[in-house]
């Protein structure tokens, strides 16, 4: 009952907005050039599913933005991934902070409002992403023959029910499996932690800013994110191949250079 | 992916597909908000909430374990409640087909709820 009342209420509030009007925001641009030279560029890039890009202003920064009707397009991947080719074909002309898939305002007035409101933040974003690539290194394993290694590792303090449990039954036997389970994982994470330190360490020179996230998947054991300045690209990727020739255990996915996806911190309220 | 994006690759194809497929369901369930599955999506965000309630009591009775300060009826009563928690979220995942890589929540900046 409670799920079908749930259930029309997001109906409606998806009905009501399929009905209206949209503007679909892109990227902030750093704007160095005139706001006609800006149009220009945004007049040979193509918007999502062939809509028109143009360009609202405010002092040096500028949004790229387009029309949307939510009736005309479907949300799916195949958006998507047009989304970020708009985001790819203006970053190799302007430093940009991307904006996130889906991101709607009502009007040209909000999205105004919102440069003059951010602006600083806009600012100082785009100087901390100006003149770098993004990289994304993907670390995978095999999950059944890494963590039977470190079980064994773990067999020689291994627990045993009597050094919790003075009785034997089956609900002390599921906590003991509880307890090993939980070990494993200590014992998994603390590995990756120790690659990350690894990475860090071979990674130094170049500074780059990294994000890490961990156990993405029992596979995916590590999903990283470099921000690199564009002349240590070749450095960087070199130290990649390094990282892998000493982790012959492991698979590497390096992937870039990418626009600064993973560094664009401001929230939009 | 882009190939040439690709700059350094020692995974085998099938492995890659496999687990971006993973990845890429858990984002498709979440951009297809449909009225056919509307209430799909609203079991999946409260089995997700239970779920992380559940991990969370489940650690908490695992540091009492260890810490020694429970009597032997209270240790059986914990992994009692705790084993009848794990079947029932299991027969709930079944009833709403749904498994361990649905229940989570992508909080942006903040990473994966769990």
């Amino acid at each position: 009952m409670l799920f079908s009342l749930l259930s029309l209420i997001l109906i409606a509030i998806e009905l009501l907005n399929s009905l209206t009007v949209k503007k679909i925001i892109y990227a902030i641009i750093a704007s160095n050039q005139s706001h006609t030279e800006l149009s220009d560029l945004l007049k040979g890039v193509q918007g999502i599913s062939g809509s028109t890009l143009y360009a609202l202003s405010f002092n040096d920064i500028s949004v790229a933005v387009s029309d949307f009707t939510s009736s005309k397009f479907t949300m799916n991947k195949e958006v998507a991934i047009d989304f970020a080719r708009v985001i790819e074909e203006l970053s190799e002309s302007v430093t940009l902070l991307p904006i996130r898939f889906g991101t709607f305002l009502k009007s040209d007035e909000i999205i105004n409002q919102l440069l003059v409101k951010h602006y600083d933040s806009f600012l100082q974003n785009i100087k901390q992403v100006e003149n770098k690539y993004e990289f994304g290194l993907k670390v995978f394993w095999d999950y059944e023959k890494c963590s039977e290694q470190i079980r064994v590792k773990l067999e020689s303090e291994d627990v045993k029910a009597s050094d919790y449990f003075s009785t034997n039954t089956i609900h002390t036997d599921y906590l003991l499996s509880k307890i090993k389970k939980h070990r494993l994982e200590a014992a998994l994470l603390k590995y990756v932690e120790q690659l990350i330190e690894e990475i860090s360490q071979y990674l130094a020179q170049i500074n780059p800013d990294c994000k890490f996230k961990k156990m993405v998947t029992n596979t995916i054991i590590l999903d990283a994110v470099f921000l690199v300045e564009k002349n240590k690209k070749d450095e960087f990727i070199q130290t990649i191949e390094v990282i892998k020739q000493q982790n012959a255990d492991l698979n590497l996915l390096l992937t870039g250079p990418w626009p600064p996806y993973s560094f664009v911190d401001i929230v939009i309220d | 992916m882009n190939e040439n994006k690709i700059l350094l690759n020692s995974v085998a194809m099938n492995e890659f597909e496999d687990e971006i497929e993973k990845i890429e369901n858990t984002a498709t369930s979440r951009i297809n908000a449909t009225p056919d599955n509307a209430s799909h999506g609203l079991a999946k965000l409260v089995l997700t909430l239970i779920e992380l309630i559940r991990k969370l009591v489940e650690k908490q009775a695992i540091r009492r374990v260890e810490g020694g300060s429970l009597s032997d009826d209270e240790t059986e009563r914990l992994g009692e409640t705790l084993m009848k928690l794990e079947m029932k979220m299991e027969e709930l995942k079944k009833t709403f087909n749904l498994t361990d890589e649905d229940l989570n929540l992508d909080l942006g900046p903040l990473g994966d709820l769990m």
